[in-house]
Order: structure tokens, then sequence, then C-alpha cells
């Protein structure tokens, strides 16, 4: 007990020195006793915390056994189960006021793992115990270091910013300095930044050089007071700090683990209590979207909405001028009023912070420790970036963060890691320019592909497809609004001009192109790959109509013959469709260039390209001419004969081709059921091929249909009125 | 100096040859494991060893190899060594597609960034695909199991169409080391 009261005083000294509330922390500290006392005669733990506690400055530590066995005692269970609150105030205080020589000092510190949070009050304590100046250099590092890594746990801030002075005058210190910049970043309100402090900041950063840790502080100060920080910032810094909490991280996040499977065992019993059981803080790992918790200031002078107060919409739209933004921006990910909040307001230090958060706990959990193999991970993980997608699609733009991340890990991914979140973050990737893009996406995933099976190689294609078709989307909407540029972020600070834009699309596409010619024939034309690469161009081929973007790219041969050649009919309905689809782009796109000359210009190659696939599509399948010359593919005559395929040049037709042949031979059934011989020729004869044609079209083949329709002008139903070419072939 | 050529054997029918280099043997076992399981159709022999030159005495045994990978961990500079040193032991023509590094721990921290990006570079100046690989999940090494198969059937010859060692490699080789940091 006399010991406990001797921890009371002290902690009324060092706490009147900081001018904060005295006797709040003295009556917490006497309730630790109190509990202490009670609990001591029955607990080996407590009865170690109660010796501990009463260790008196100058106490021998070489040969104490006594100390020792309690140490030992206190050390397992923090390293097993955590250490309550009380308890990490009370050895905290032991540490840092050295009564046990600072070799136990660092001891303690390495073993402080809180099992649920860490007060307050200790660690103002401690700032003041920093102040005194006693502690060896290691041991302060060590004890900052501490700090950061508990930062998320501390109950509460209010009083740990009141000595935000305090703390920002260790800047000079040239090894805390980094430590205590990343304290300050944490910290940092738009009321600590004073002349004064930027002033001292720029001094420090002649002296120190351009230190990231310095810059990060600075460009913190940038956004909430412009005018007092003139220097230039790089919009991107690199990851800002390091991160130090290295030697805790295990521990902690074992302990944490441990602590939410009781809780969740505890809670499941009680299911009919409402409410949630205890406040739980995120664990270290970051990995989940902490509760919407924590805020600033307890001030009663303002009137301030805490963001987790609110509970609809309308009160959201009543206070949104006076909303503060929770302690942890990685809470706002979860909660859909919160993302409306931050969409409407456009507060560049959120989007600063939720940024420096983000790109902060994606490098640490995903670029700076392996996962282990355990599903439970695993699952945390993917759902982690899951959240993030969601937040995402709420706000319809991609975090710079996330972006940054996805190129790093890419180029370390091994291709089955959280395979499907992986390529849809990646599809949700901004326009850049084309210059980078090949280096940051194409590189990585073109290795990825071609040495992965089809089901991967499809997955890409299907990412690459949404990526397009979100760039076009951005693109129709914005060049609505202002003209030729391009805003590349929602309130339109980055822009590129058109120009830069279709180069970027021209390498997008060129590049799936690439990929899906190559693929097709490693696959031997596996029907998946086909139809996600005419999915990729059913997007491709209405670029102009449908976005509004005047670019038509053709698709390559390696593409466009494998789809006509195919065994499966789907796959030449949808080649069908596309070429209809170009053919209405390339219509439009002439109308206009005839209308207004200046508009823009569609090469004369690509109109080249589009009538050697056109002709090479109409002789096969309509006019059986197929491998002939001038049809666009063509085959040598002597091959030809050698092959010994009788009627050669028709066997691509509507009737022969591989793909119909289901549909002609039960035509064929229905037209002639006596006829024991087939003869599928005479479908061609007369008014049978119209029928056949109607028939056709009636299985659902629209694409076919309307590509027949506008490219031969024939109205199957009324055959008397077409073009020289389209005529049907019946024999040769 | 014995150097190990990918011409001078024929080749057995059927049958593709993988030989895994790993200095630390550590994630080889499991991979062979892996690729043996994996195959059906033709038949592969997974050859293990720690660095190169090969032993001379059961070198006429020995069928033709006809891809070697290297297994390089991120975490130990002696395995990044074991590699640079054993490149020297293989013919040329085998870095016409038939050589590629796989390599583990890549996700470890800046140290293991910077060797990444020298294993890149011994890549890219030998013309080799990186693959990486994590040899720590069941899924992972399956992965990295198929990806090396799909290399493996196309060196040895055994791909249905028509592709080429030399052509795959041209589509997979890792281009000089990509500079993140800028902008």
């Amino acid at each position: 007990m006399a010991g406990a009261s001797n921890l009371s005083g002290l902690a009324l000294e060092t706490s009147g020195e900081l001018q904060s509330p005295g006797s709040a922390s003295s009556n917490r500290s006497l309730r630790v006793a109190e509990n202490v006392r009670k609990k001591g005669e029955r607990n080996p733990f407590q009865f170690a915390l109660n010796y501990l506690s009463q260790v008196q400055e100058g106490t021998v530590v070489r040969g104490n056994d006594a100390l020792e066995r309690n140490l030992v005692l206190v050390e397992t269970i923090a390293l097993s189960q955590g250490l309550p609150p009380e308890a990490v105030s009370l050895l905290l205080d032991l540490a840092l006021s050295l009564r046990a020589g600072s070799v136990t000092c660092s001891r303690i510190l390495k073993f402080l793992i809180p099992a649920s949070v860490v007060p307050q009050e200790a660690i103002v304590r401690g700032m003041s115990w920093l102040c005194v100046g006693k502690m060896p250099l290691n041991a302060q590092v060590l004890f900052l270091r501490w700090v950061l890594t508990v930062f998320d746990l501390i109950d509460c801030k209010d009083h740990l910013r009141a000595v935000y002075g305090f703390i920002f005058s260790f800047l000079t210190e040239e090894n805390l300095c980094p430590f205590i910049c990343h304290l300050l970043y944490l910290l940092t309100m738009r009321e600590h930044v004073q002349p004064f402090r930027v002033r001292k900041l720029l001094e420090i950063q002649t002296r120190m050089g351009k230190q990231s840790f310095l810059m990060q502080l600075l460009a913190l100060y940038k956004v909430f007071r412009p005018e007092l920080v003139t220097l230039s910032v790089p919009s991107r810094l690199r990851t800002g700090f390091k991160n130090h909490n290295s030697t805790w991280k295990a521990a902690l996040s074992a302990v944490q683990r441990k602590n939410r499977t009781q809780m969740m065992a505890d809670h499941s019993l009680s299911l009919g209590v409402k409410g949630k059981p205890v406040s739980r803080k995120r664990k270290l790992d970051h990995l989940e979207v902490p509760p919407l918790s924590s805020s600033f200031y307890t001030n009663s002078k303002k009137t301030v909405f805490q963001l987790q107060e609110l509970r609809s919409f309308t009160e959201l739209l009543q206070n949104i001028h006076n909303i503060e933004l929770p302690a942890q921006m990685g809470s706002l990910l979860g909660c859909s009023l919160a993302l409306h909040y931050l969409d409407c307001v456009q507060d560049e230090s959120a989007f600063l912070r939720l940024n420096f958060w983000l790109g902060y706990s994606l490098q640490e959990e995903f670029l700076l420790c392996p996962v282990d193999g355990d599903s439970d991970s695993q699952t945390e993980a993917s759902r982690f970036l899951a959240t993030i997608l969601s937040s995402q699609q709420f706000l319809q733009e991609s975090f710079l963060s996330t972006e940054s991340f996805l190129y790093k890990f890419l180029s370390v991914w091994d291709g089955s890691l959280l395979r499907s979140q992986v390529l849809d973050l990646l599809s949700h990737v901004p326009l850049m320019p084309s210059h980078h893009i090949r280096m940051l996406l194409f590189e990585p995933l073109m290795q990825l592909y071609f040495t992965s099976s089809v089901f991967f190689k499809c997955s890409v294609l299907e990412c690459l497809n949404s990526m397009l078709l979100k760039w076009l989307t951005w693109h129709s909407i914005n060049a609505l609004e202002n003209g030729l540029d391009i805003s590349l972020n929602s309130n339109g600070t980055v822009t590129m001009t058109l120009s830069g834009f279709m180069d970027t699309v021209i390498e997008l596409v060129r590049f799936v192109g690439r990929l899906a010619a190559e693929g097709l024939r490693l696959e031997n034309c596996h029907v998946l790959l086909l139809s996600h690469t005419l999915a990729f161009y059913e997007t491709v081929c209405d670029m102009f109509v449908k976005y509004g973007l005047p670019l038509v790219i053709m698709p390559p041969a390696d593409v466009f013959y494998p789809a006509l050649l195919a065994t499966d009919s789907v796959s030449v309905d949808r080649l069908g469709y596309i070429m209809y689809r170009y053919r209405k782009n390339l219509t439009l796109a002439k109308k206009q260039g005839q209308q207004r000359e200046q508009t823009f210009h569609i090469s004369r190659v690509t109109y080249q390209e589009f009538n050697k696939h056109l002709v090479a599509m109409v002789s096969c399948l309509w006019n059986s001419k197929s491998f002939l010359s001038g049809t666009g593919i063509e085959v040598d005559e002597r091959q030809l004969i050698q092959s010994k395929v009788p009627d050669h040049w028709s066997s691509f037709d509507l009737v022969h081709h591989p793909a119909f042949f289901k549909y002609a031979l039960e035509f064929h059934q229905k037209c002639w059921p006596e006829r024991k011989r087939v003869d599928l020729a005479s479908i061609k004869v007369g008014k049978y091929w119209n029928w056949y044609v109607e028939f056709l079209f009636s299985q659902g083949f629209d694409g076919l249909n309307d590509f027949i329709k506008v490219n031969t002008g024939q109205s199957y139903s009324s055959s008397s009125s077409s073009q020289g070419d389209s005529q049907p072939t019946g024999q040769h | 100096m014995a150097l190990l050529t990918p011409y001078s054997k024929i080749p057995e029918l059927n049958t593709a040859t993988i030989l895994l280099i790993e200095n630390e043997e550590r994630f080889q076992t499991k991979l062979a494991d892996a690729i043996v399981q994996q195959e059906k159709d033709v038949n592969v022999n997974v050859r293990l060893a720690r660095k190169l030159p090969l032993p001379l005495e059961n070198g006429d045994s020995r069928p033709r190899v006809d891809l070697v990978v290297f297994v390089v961990s991120l975490r130990s500079e002696r395995s990044l060594q074991a590699v640079e040193s054993s490149l020297n032991y293989l013919a040329s023509d085998y870095y016409l597609g038939k050589v590629c590094f796989v390599v583990t721990d890549a996700r470890c921290g800046t140290l293991a960034q910077e060797r990444m990006l020298r294993v890149r570079r011994l890549a890219a100046s030998h013309h080799c695909p990186v693959l990486c690989a994590e040899h720590q999940t069941e899924e992972g090494i399956a992965m990295a199991a198929m990806r090396l198969l799909t290399i493996l059937k196309v060196s040895a010859g055994l791909s249905p169409m028509a592709t080429t060692a030399l052509y795959l490699s041209s589509l997979t080789r890792c281009a000089a080391a990509p500079e993140l940091d800028d902008d």
C-alpha cells in the first residue's frame, strides 16, 4: 500500500508539471492501487505487480532474485495474454523512472504488450519522464517506438494533444527526430500549425536535409495551413515513415488475436445482451478496418459532431459543416455515411490522411512481411481488400495509395495470392499516361499471363476489359464537361489531354490484342479464352458510338480468324455482332468526318482492315468462297487440292461451318424427313436457303442476323433485291 | 569446366526433365513434389541440385535437362550469390528460353526489394523470366509448380501448338528493372 501511494504521488508531481488534470490521474492510480491490494493476495500476477510497484529508487538489480522472479512472471503473462491498462501504466512508470536501472527499463518496454487499451495518462507521464532527461538515448528511442506501436490503442488522445508543444520541442534532438515527426504527424490538428513551428521545422530541414519524415510532417502542415508553408511538396511522397513496431508486432498481434477469439466466444454466449461487450480496438496488423471511434476534442465550446454519432443521412446533411473526422482514418472505409461525407466535402487533408493510413497498412501487410500460411490471415486479408474495393466503388474513384501499392505488388505477385481481389482492384486503376502504363502494368502482367493457366489468362482479360470500360465511362462523363481535357480525379486538379488519353487507350487495346492473339495460339484457341477476348472487343468496337471517343481499332487477324473459324456457334455469332458494331461506328465516323472536316481523322488503314475482315467473313459464311484468292484468307490452290477436302470453298459457309453443322442437319431432317441420305448442299438451293437462314436466326443468333442484314442488304424473307456479291451461291 | 548443354543428348519419348537448383534446399523438394503430382499426361523427371556444376560421375546416365530453374530466396545473400556463380556453368544454348528464376520471400521488406532488383537485373541480362512464388502456402506452391510446368512443356517441345522455348521466353523474359520510385 505504501508503494502504491508513492506511485500516485509521483503521478501528481509529473502531471502537475504538464498542466494536465492531475487529480483524475491520481484518482485513477488510487483505484489501481486499491485493485492491486484486493486481488494481490490471491493472484500471483497481481502479487508480482504489487511487488514491482514497490520497487524503490536505487534498488540493486544485479543478483536481485525477487525482482528477477517477479519480472519473469509478469513478462510471461504479458507475452501470452497481454497486460491490463493499469499494469501497463504501472510498468511504464517503473521503467521510465529508471528506478530499477536502465537495463530493466528496456527489458520492461520490450514486453509491454497491452491486452486492450493503453491509458493516455501513462503516455503523458512517460513524456514527462522524457522531459526529465535522465533516460539513456536508446531507452528514449525505444519508448517512442513503443508509443508509435501502441498509438492506436491509446484510449483517448486529448491530453496527449495538450502536450503537443512539449513533444514538438524534442524535434531538435537529432536521434529522436524521425520518431517525434511520426508522432506529431499522428497528433497534429489545424490549431497546432503555428508560424513558429513551421519556422522551426524549416530550420531543422535545412540542417538535416530533405528527410522524408520531415517532408511528411510539412506536407500535413501545408494541408492544414497552406499559407504558412510555402515550400513545394512533391505530390506523391514516397513511403513516409519507417515502421518502428518490429519489436512488438508479433507478440501484439498474437495477443490481440487470442483476445478476440475469446471475446467472440463470450459474445456468442451472451447473444441476448445488447451493445458491444467491450470497446475492442483494432489489432496492430491493420488488416481489420478499425471501428469508428475516439475523436479528438471533448471541447465544450464547439458543438462538433463526431462521425460515429451520426445515424442517418439527414443528420449528416444537417451537421455537415461541423463534423470532425475520426482519429483513425481507416475507420471511414467501412461506413457509408462517412464515405458520403468524404465524397461531398472533398477535404484534402482527409484524403491525405486516409491515403497515408491505407498506404501504410497495405505496405505493411502485403509487402513487408509474408503471409504465414494460416487461412485465418488469408480471409482477413481478402476481407480487407474487399472493403477497400467497395469503398472505391462507392466513391467511384481509386485511392492513390492503393494504386501505387498495386504496382509494387504486381512485380512480386505469384498470380494466385488473393487473385480475385487483386485483379478487381487492378481494374479500378485510374487513367495514366501511356509511357507509365507499359512499365507499371504491362511488363509484370505479361510475364504472369504467359506462364499461367488458361483460367488466369481469362481473368486477366476480364480485368483489363473492365478497366477499359471504366476509363471510357470516365471519359464520356468528363469530356462532356470540359472539352478536350480530361480530369483524372474528381476535383479536377489533375488533367490529361484528349490525345494523351487516346494514346493510353490505344496502348491498352493493342496490349490486350497481343495477349489475346498469343494466348489463343498457346492455348489452342480455348473456347473460354476466345469468349473473353470477344467480350473485350465488344467494348472496343463501340468506343465511338457508345462513349464518344473518336477511335476505332480493329482486332488483329490472330483474333479475328480463330473466332470466324471457331467450332462453337456462340463465338461466330459474337464476331458477327462485333463486325456489325464496327460498321456502325465507322459509318458514323465517316458521316461526321464529311460534315465537319476538322473533327478527327480515322486512318485509311483502319477502313482497309475492316473491309478485309468483312470480305473474308461474307465470302466465308455467305458466298461459300473461303480460302480463295481475294477473300482475305487465302490458301495456296495446290495445297487445297492436296488436302482432298471435297468442295473446300464451301466448307465454312453457314451450312457446312462446324459451328452451324448441327443446325443444318436439324433443318435438313425437318425439310426432308423421309430422306435416308443427307445432302446438305440441297439446303442452298432456292427458297430452302432463305428458310434455312430464317431458321438459323430464330435460334437466337442475333449478332449474326444483324451482320448479315447490314452487310448483304438481304432481308432473307424477300430475297429479290440484293447486291451483287451477296447472292448465295448454290453451286460452283 | 563441365558445361551443362541442352542438345548433347537425345530426348526421351513423352518425357520432360526439369532441374531445380537451390542452395538452401528448403523449397525445392516441396516444389518437386507439387510438379510431379500435378502433371498427369507426360513423364516429368525432377532433378535437384544445390549448385552448378553438376558432379561428373553420373553425367552419362543423367537425362537431357529441358529446363533449368534457379530458386532464389531473397532472405539470404548466399542464395543469390550461389546462383550468380552457377550461371557460368550453363551452355549458352540454355539461355535461349530454357532457364528461369523462381524467387521466394519477395515480400519481406526493403532488403528483399533490393535483392529483387538485383535478381531482375541478372535475369534481364540473361534474357530469362523471373517468377515470384509464395512458398509458405499450399496454393502458392501449386501455382509455382503449374507455372513451371507450363514453361517446361514448351521448352521440352511437348506443347501441342508449335511454340518454341525461344518464342515463349521472348514474351515472358524479364525486362530491365522497373523504376517505381520516380514520380
